[in-house]
C-alpha cells in the first residue's frame, strides 16, 4: 500500500524525533504492563492468602438461620456462618444428589459436604466451647489443605477419631492417641481420641475445631444421614459471586453465600485498589498519546511540502490521512512491542531481586500473553487516536500555497 | 482538432471584505498537442491561472471543461484521480519526496494512481523515461543528492509515467542555469512531438517563450494578447516577446535591442 510505504519512509527519515518518541511510549507501556502485573500478583497473592484455603462458596438449609455460639469464630467469615447448627435444627437431605449435580457442573474444584455444630471438649476438670465439623475428609481436604498442615500425628477422622487445632490441644494438653469427650449442648457425648494435630494458620480455627468423620458427625447430631451445609471452591476465585447467584436460582431451598460477601472489606480495598492503579495507567496512556499526536502535528508542518506534492500528484485525502495514521498506529505498534519486552524485563528483575528475608519471592507473579496483547491494541489504538487530528490536518493542507511558497 | 481543455469566463478573487480580483474574464482553449506559453509581468496572474487549469485551485466563478467533463463540478477526491491520470506537473522548485530515490519519485504517481507497488513494466517504463531525460546513472540515488538541474529532469520524467494528455509547468527553468534551460527546453519539445502532450507553461524565460506555438499573454489578470507564432518568423518572435520581457526588467533586453535596459531581478 502506497500510504504505508510512504509513512514507513517519514518515519524513517525523521529518525532522531521517531526513536525518542518510541522509547517515550515503550517506558509507558513497560510502566502499565509492570504495573497491571505487580498490582495483579499482589490482588491475588492477598486473595489466595484469603480464600485459598477455605470455602468459596457455602449453601446452608434454610431452615437454620446462623446463631453464633462462639463469638470469635466469627472472625472467620465463611466459616461463623455455617459453624451454628445446633443438633436441634433440621439437617439437609439428599445431599448425595445435590452434591452430584454440583460436581456436575464442572464450575468446582471441590464439593464438599459438612456438619457443623457446637459442642464441648471436655478433659478431666478442663472444658471448652469447640466447633465440631463433620467432613468427608478427603473432599474437606480439597478446601482446607489439612493433610499438608499436620502438624502432629496422621491424617485421619472417623466416629470416634478426631483431627483438633494447635491451640485446642495446647490448652488441653492433647497429643496424638490423647482421649477426651465431646459433649453437644443437648447432652450427647461421645468419646474421642486424637489422630491428629493441625496448624490451619488461622488462631479461631486452631482453638475450636474438632473435626470428625461425616458419619461420627451424624450420629452425634442426630442427623440421620442428613448434612447441615455445603462448601465449594471454585477455578476463578472471582467467579464466585456470579456463581452464587445461578446457585440461589437453581437451589433456592438453600441459603447460598460467597466469599465476596462475606469479605467486603477485603474486595473493596482491592477495589480501591486497582481503581488507583487504573488512573495512574490512564494518565500514562494520555501522555503517551498526547506526546505521539504532537510528535505528529510537528510532522504534518515538516512534511507539508510532500503533502502538497502528493496532493497535486493525485491522492485523495483520505489518502493523506492515513499516512499519517498508519505513522500513529506503527508507532503504537513499535513502542508497544519494545515496551512489552522492557516490562517483562522490569517484573523478572523484580521477581529476582526483590525477595523476601527467606530468599522467597514476595508474590508469585504469573505473566499471561493476554497483558502483553491488550497493551498493543491498545498502544495501536491510542496511536491513531492521537494521529487524528493531525491526519484531519494534513488532508486539508491547500496544496496550492504549499507550492507557492517554494 | 478537439478541444483538450476548455476554460469559460473564469474569475478568480481573494479576500471576502477587502477584495482582490485576480483573474478576470478568462476564455481559453487549449487543443491537444499544442505547447503553450503564458506570459506576463509578475503578479499578473499566471500562476493562479494556471493552478485553476490544473484543478489544483477553485476559480470563484466560470467553469473549466476537459474535454465534456465539467471539472468545476468535481469533488476534492474526482479532481484527484483526474489529475493522476490525465496531467503531468513539473514545478520551479523541482518538489521530489527526498523519502525517496529518484526512480521511486518517478513511479508515485503511478504507484498513488493504482494503489499498488509497480508491476515490472512500469518500473521498466519509469527507467526509460529516466533514461530519456539523461539521468538513468543517478536513479538510485536519493533524489536529495542530486543537482538542481537533474532533480528537475527527474521531475520531468514523473510527469510522464502515467502518459499524461497535458502537462502543466509553472517556470520550468525558473531554477536553472541558463545552459541547463536550453537543455531543459529542449528535453520538453521533444516530449511534446513525440507523445502528442500538450504543454501548458508558465515562464519569464523568452527562450521557451519563443520555442512555444502559441503565446498567451496575461495583463492584471485578463488575457492581453493570444497568438500563434509558429507562423511567425523568428525576428517577429521577439519582437511579439519583447515588450514583455522588457517591462519586467528581466535580463538581456539589449540583445533584443528593443528596449533600454532593465535591471535584473530574477
Ligand atoms: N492567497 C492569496 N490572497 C490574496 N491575493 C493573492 C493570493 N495569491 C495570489 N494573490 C495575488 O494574485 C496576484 C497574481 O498572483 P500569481 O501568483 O498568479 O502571479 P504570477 O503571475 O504567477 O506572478 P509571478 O510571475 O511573480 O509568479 C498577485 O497580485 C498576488 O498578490
Ligand atoms: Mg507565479
Amino acid at each position: 500500500m502506497f500510504e504505508l510505504t510512504v509513512a514507513l519512509r517519514f518515519l524513517k527519515e525523521g529518525r532522531l524525533q521517531s526513536l525518542l518518541i518510541l522509547s517515550g511510549i515503550a517506558i509507558g507501556i513497560a510502566v502499565l504492563i509492570f504495573l497491571n502485573a505487580l498490582i495483579g500478583g499482589l490482588q491475588v497473592d492477598l486473595v489466595n492468602q484469603t480464600v485459598g484455603s477455605s470455602p468459596h462458596i457455602a449453601g446452608r438449609n434454610r431452615e437454620q438461620e446462623p446463631r453464633s455460639v462462639l463469638g470469635k469464630v466469627q472472625q472467620e467469615p465463611v466459616v461463623s456462618i455455617v459453624a451454628t447448627a445446633g443438633s436441634a435444627e433440621k439437617p439437609l437431605r439428599n445431599w448425595t444428589n445435590l452434591q452430584e449435580q454440583l460436581a456436575e457442573t464442572g464450575k468446582f474444584t471441590s464439593v464438599s459436604p459438612v456438619i457443623n455444630g457446637s459442642g464441648f471438649m471436655i478433659l478431666g476438670e478442663r472444658s471448652l466451647p469447640v466447633i465440631v465439623k463433620g467432613f468427608d475428609l478427603e473432599e474437606a481436604n480439597k478446601i482446607y489443605d489439612i493433610r499438608n498442615k499436620l502438624v502432629d500425628g496422621e491424617f485421619s477422622a472417623g466416629r470416634s477419631a478426631v483431627l483438633i487445632g494447635t491451640e485446642l490441644a495446647e490448652e488441653l494438653k492433647l497429643s496424638p492417641g490423647s482421649i477426651a469427650r465431646l459433649t453437644t449442648p443437648t447432652g450427647e457425648t461421645v468419646t474421642v481420641t486424637v489422630s491428629g494435630i493441625f496448624d490451619l494458620g488461622a488462631q479461631a480455627i486452631n482453638r475450636s475445631w474438632v473435626i470428625l468423620s461425616l458419619p461420627g458427625a451424624q450420629t452425634l447430631f442426630g442427623l440421620q444421614g442428613g448434612i447441615t451445609g455445603i462448601e465449594m471452591q471454585v477455578e476463578d476465585v472471582f467467579a464466585a459471586d456470579q456463581i452464587t447467584r445461578i446457585l440461589e436460582n437453581r437451589f433456592p431451598e438453600l441459603i447460598w453465600s460467597s466469599w465476596q460477601e462475606e469479605n467486603a472489606n477485603l474486595l473493596s480495598a482491592l477495589n480501591s485498589q486497582s481503581a488507583s492503579s487504573y488512573l495512574i495507567q490512564a494518565f500514562v496512556l494520555l501522555a503517551v498519546t498526547m506526546g505521539i499526536s504532537s510528535v505528529l502535528a510537528v510532522s504534518v508542518v515538516q512534511k507539508s511540502k510532500q503533502i502538497g506534492i502528493l496532493k497535486a500528484l493525485g491522492i485523495t485525502t483520505e489518502g493523506v490521512s492515513r499516512i499519517f495514521l498508519i505513522q500513529g498506529a506503527l508507532l503504537g505498534l513499535g513502542g508497544s512491542i519494545i515496551g512489552s519486552m522492557v516490562g517483562w524485563g522490569l517484573i523478572t528483575l523484580f521477581l529476582t531481586f526483590v525477595r523476601t528475608e527467606t530468599g522467597e519471592a514476595l508474590f508469585p507473579i504469573t505473566l499471561g500473553p493476554g497483558i502483553f496483547l491488550v497493551s498493543v491494541v491498545v498502544a495501536v489504538f491510542a496511536g491513531m487516536g492521537a494521529a487524528a487530528l493531525p491526519a484531519r490536518r494534513a488532508a486539508q493542507l491547500n496544496t496550492v500555497e504549499v507550492i507557492k511558497n517554494g | 482538432m478537439a478541444d483538450q481543455i476548455s476554460l469559460k469566463n473564469i474569475g478568480k478573487t481573494y479576500g471576502t471584505k477587502v477584495k482582490t480580483t485576480v483573474l478576470q474574464d478568462v476564455n481559453l482553449t487549449f487543443a491537444r498537442g499544442e505547447y503553450v506559453a503564458i506570459i506576463g509581468q509578475s503578479g499578473s496572474g499566471k500562476s493562479t491561472l494556471l493552478n485553476i487549469i490544473s484543478t489544483l485551485d477553485r476559480p470563484t466563478s466560470g467553469e473549466i471543461y476537459a474535454e465534456d467533463k465539467n471539472l468545476t463540478e468535481l469533488t476534492e477526491n474526482e479532481l484527484a484521480r483526474f489529475r493522476n491520470q490525465t496531467m503531468g506537473f513539473i514545478f520551479q522548485f523541482h518538489y521530489l519526496l527526498p523519502e525517496f530515490s529518484a526512480l521511486d519519485n518517478v513511479l508515485i504517481p503511478y504507484w498513488i494512481g493504482a494503489g499498488r507497488k509497480p508491476p515490472p513494466d512500469k518500473v521498466k517504463l519509469a527507467k526509460n523515461l529516466l533514461e530519456r531525460v539523461g539521468m538513468a546513472d543517478r536513479m538510485y540515488n536519493k533524489s536529495t543528492d542530486i543537482s538542481g538541474g537533474q532533480q528537475q529532469r527527474v521531475a520531468i520524467a514523473r510527469a510522464l509515467v502515467n502518459r499524461p494528455g497535458i502537462i502543466l509547468a509553472d517556470e520550468p527553468t525558473g531554477s536553472l542555469d541558463s545552459q541547463t534551460t536550453v537543455e531543459v527546453n529542449k528535453l520538453l519539445r521533444e516530449i511534446n512531438k513525440d507523445f502528442k502532450t500538450t504543454f501548458i507553461i508558465v515562464t519569464h524565460d523568452r527562450h521557451i517563450a519563443a520555442e512555444c506555438d502559441r503565446v498567451v499573454e496575461i495583463v492584471d489578470g485578463r488575457i492581453h494578447k493570444d497568438y500563434l507564432t509558429s507562423g511567425l518568423e523568428e525576428n517577429k518572435k521577439w519582437q511579439d516577446l519583447a515588450p514583455v520581457y522588457c517591462r519586467e526588467s528581466n535580463g538581456d533586453c539589449n540583445t533584443a535591442g528593443m528596449c533600454p535596459s532593465g535591471k535584473e531581478t530574477g
